[in-house]
């Protein structure tokens, strides 16, 4: 039986294409730097505001389908307890990591806070289907906490990248015009993937980069628009050779060229020294790794404690595994380092912070492993298939 | 009769020890070898400084000694100008009882970011920022650029190009924290910066660039056309932590040090000064009489 009957194709090769774009960015920066940093310079721009648009929307086309019936934001009322966990999961490490950088005395980190929302979302879903099985509630739970993290993240980032207030009105007209032109292509039926990157998408990327919100997330409120299956086929499932809709059509031509794009993004943004780098560099890690699955076992207590309903099968010990595993921030930590910081030897701590959160997987295994959950539970009886507990 | 002998002993061990101190404040002050020209432009340079400890004030004495001799207005700032805590009692130990006799006297800090800097620090009146992470001023025919190297976004960047292309003074000089040239075994140079700044420095012709970050003192050789000096250890030293190399035309890592500084018409005067008053490294760069845009900065003798 092969590993890609279990794991998705999207999320393996992603986990092939990005760490080996960061593997040949991080010897080039060190044997040969001058041309390393020449390059990474000229590609930034392209890669980091123009190529991971497609990026974010192939992941966006995954998000929709989870509130389909059948996925796990369907209906949203399941998303409630994941959601206040990812809250507590970002609240703690903040106060960690604010409270690290002043003991280590490098206050100018402290601009760069809101890395600690990210969570690389199909990472953690492999290393989350890795430990507890693709239909265990735990890896649902993981998946919502991942993607409300990274939606607070990016709230936060649009707020705190200043910018005129000229060309936040200017933007955001752009931007209303964007997606009022996909809501329209929408309801006509329109067919055609492209007809909604040229009209709203450009408009929406313009509007974005005006107001001063990063415009690799243009996609992002038009790909609900594209008209899609009435039944969430399975988080990053491949669209089948017959899938006829303007969503999947839409990922089937970008999902390979996204691949080529986190190869680049890896490259542009993964070149980081590997000597002559400050202590806060350990800011990032230390305070998802230790803070991630503190916030996650309060705040998810606290929620069932006010009254929502305790997702089945995840207790405590899944929670602390939950926590760990989204402490990879990965390739959402690289992002949202390049948005808020600027070329500097700050960039490249908390890029190498982002990189050293890949750790967290291992750590969620040697977790699982020494608390018994997941596939390590020695009186192991999964959900049954298909079931999502909330 | 005892008692006017004893009196009499110890006003001459006080008027000895008095002698003494002057002397050696002398010795200190003579070891100046800059022009000293009554209206050339003056400064002195401390990178990496606010610790707070003992080896700042030592610095920080030894530059109101050479004050005393050599009036400079105004004193640069290389970044971490105050380390750990940034509450006002920090800044008042780290920078305010420091520099307490060059502030009485009037002289202007000018600062610039570091690493270990609160952002919030440019809003502290004596830093001179105005609230800016970067900014320009000139005095005479010198003007000053200094930068945040810590986060070089795009608003910077085009700042810097359009500020240096617009200034028509003889003399560019830029500082800020990061060194793009450094031979300092900790961290040396800063090449991604480099690939941003240098090519801009180049083109419009700076003259001469100040960084801190490596705590030692470093001349480079012109790179480009351009003299870069690294000046990190005015509160705290890595002892040894130069690894000469080709581009060191000269170093000094055994004790902190400042520099001094003298622009008089095309000549800029140099010298590093040791915590104990020696100097160090001393000499003078000439520039050419300013183009329009960019070329190369003239040469430099000893």
């Amino acid at each position: 039986m092969s590993i890609r009957r279990h794991i998705p194709w999207f999320v393996l090769d992603s986990m092939l294409m990005l760490p080996l774009g960061c593997l040949v960015a991080l010897t080039w920066a060190n044997v040969e730097p001058l041309s390393y940093y020449r390059a990474s310079h000229a590609l930034a721009f392209w890669v980091n505001d123009v190529g991971l648009v497609f990026f974010f929307g192939v992941m966006t086309r995954n998000v929709v389908d989870e509130t389909l019936p059948g996925g796990t934001l369907h209906p949203w009322r399941r998303a409630a307890v994941p959601a206040v966990a990812a809250l507590g999961g970002i609240l703690v490490p903040v106060a960690l990591y604010v409270s690290f950088l002043s003991v280590v005395a490098e206050p100018m980190l402290m601009s760069a806070w809101v890395t600690t929302c990210a969570v690389d979302v199909a990472a953690g879903y492999l290393a989350g289907t890795l430990i507890f099985g693709r239909r265990h509630p735990a890896t649902a739970f993981l998946v919502l906490l991942s993607i409300v993290s990274n939606a607070i993240g990016l709230t936060i980032l649009a707020v705190l990248i200043p910018t005129s207030l000229l060309h936040v009105a200017v933007g955001l007209t752009a931007l209303v015009a964007g997606i009022a032109l996909a809501g329209w292509f929408g309801r006509r039926h329109a067919p055609s993937p492209w007809l909604y990157l040229a009209g709203p998408g450009v408009l929406c990327w313009a509007g974005l980069y005006l107001a001063g919100v990063h415009p690799a997330l243009a996609l992002v409120p038009v790909v609900p628009f594209m008209p899609h299956s009435r039944r969430d086929p399975g988080l990053f499932e491949e669209p089948t050779a017959t899938a006829h809709n303007t969503l999947e059509r839409f990922e089937r031509f970008w999902a390979p060229p996204v691949q080529f794009i986190l190869f680049l993004f890896g490259l542009v943004n993964g070149g980081v020294p590997l000597h002559g780098l400050e202590a806060g560099l350990w800011g990032l890690p230390i305070a998802v790794l230790i803070g991630r699955p503190i916030g996650v076992v309060l705040f998810a207590s606290l929620a069932v404690r006010i009254g929502l309903h305790r997702t089945s099968h995840v207790g405590v010990r899944e929670l602390i595994v939950i926590g760990l595993t989204a402490a990879m921030g990965f390739t959402m930590a690289l992002f949202f380092a390049a948005a808020i910081l600027g070329i500097g030897p700050l960039l490249q701590q908390m890029e190498s912070g982002g990189l050293l959160t890949v750790t967290a997987g291992l750590v969620a295994w040697v977790a699982a492993r020494s608390l018994k959950v997941g596939r390590f539970h020695a009186h192991r009886s999964p959900p049954p298939e298909g079931e999502v507990s909330s | 009769m005892a008692c006017s002998d004893r009196r009499g002993r110890g006003a001459a061990l006080t008027l000895t020890l008095l002698l003494v101190a002057a002397g050696a404040w002398r010795a200190a002050a003579q070891d100046l070898r800059l022009p000293n020209a009554a209206d050339s432009v003056k400064f002195a340079v401390i990178g990496d400084s606010g610790t707070g400890d003992p080896p700042q004030f030592d610095v920080a004495n030894q530059m109101a000694k050479f004050h005393g001799v050599f009036r400079f207005d105004r004193v640069i700032m290389l970044g971490d100008n105050i380390y750990g805590g940034q509450s006002a009692s920090d800044l008042d130990q780290k920078f305010a009882q420091p520099y307490k006799a060059l502030l009485d006297a009037g002289v202007t800090f000018y600062a610039s970011l570091g690493n270990h800097d609160s952002q919030n620090n440019r809003n502290y009146p004596p830093f001179h920022m105005g609230g800016e992470r970067y900014y320009s001023y000139a005095t005479k025919n010198v003007r000053f650029f200094a930068l945040d190297t810590d986060s070089l976004d795009p608003a910077q960047v085009q700042w810097i190009q359009g500020a240096l292309k617009s200034a028509t003074e003889q003399w560019k000089i830029c500082y800020f924290h990061h060194p793009l040239y450094s031979d300092g075994k900790t961290h040396g140079s800063d090449i991604n910066l480099r690939t941003v700044l240098e090519p801009i420095f180049v083109a419009n012709g700076v003259n001469v660039v100040f960084s801190g970050h490596d705590h030692i003192y470093e001349r480079i050789t012109p790179q480009k056309g351009i003299y870069y000096f690294v000046s990190g250890s005015a509160g705290q030293l890595r002892k040894g932590d130069l690894r000469r190399s080709a581009m060191t035309a000269a170093g000094y890592d055994a004790d902190c040090s400042f520099m001094l500084v003298e622009i008089a018409g095309s000549d800029m005067s140099f010298e590093a000064v040791s915590r104990t008053g020696q100097v160090v490294d001393s000499g003078v760069i000439h520039a050419p009489p300013r183009r329009t845009s960019g070329g190369a900065t003239g040469g430099m003798r000893r």
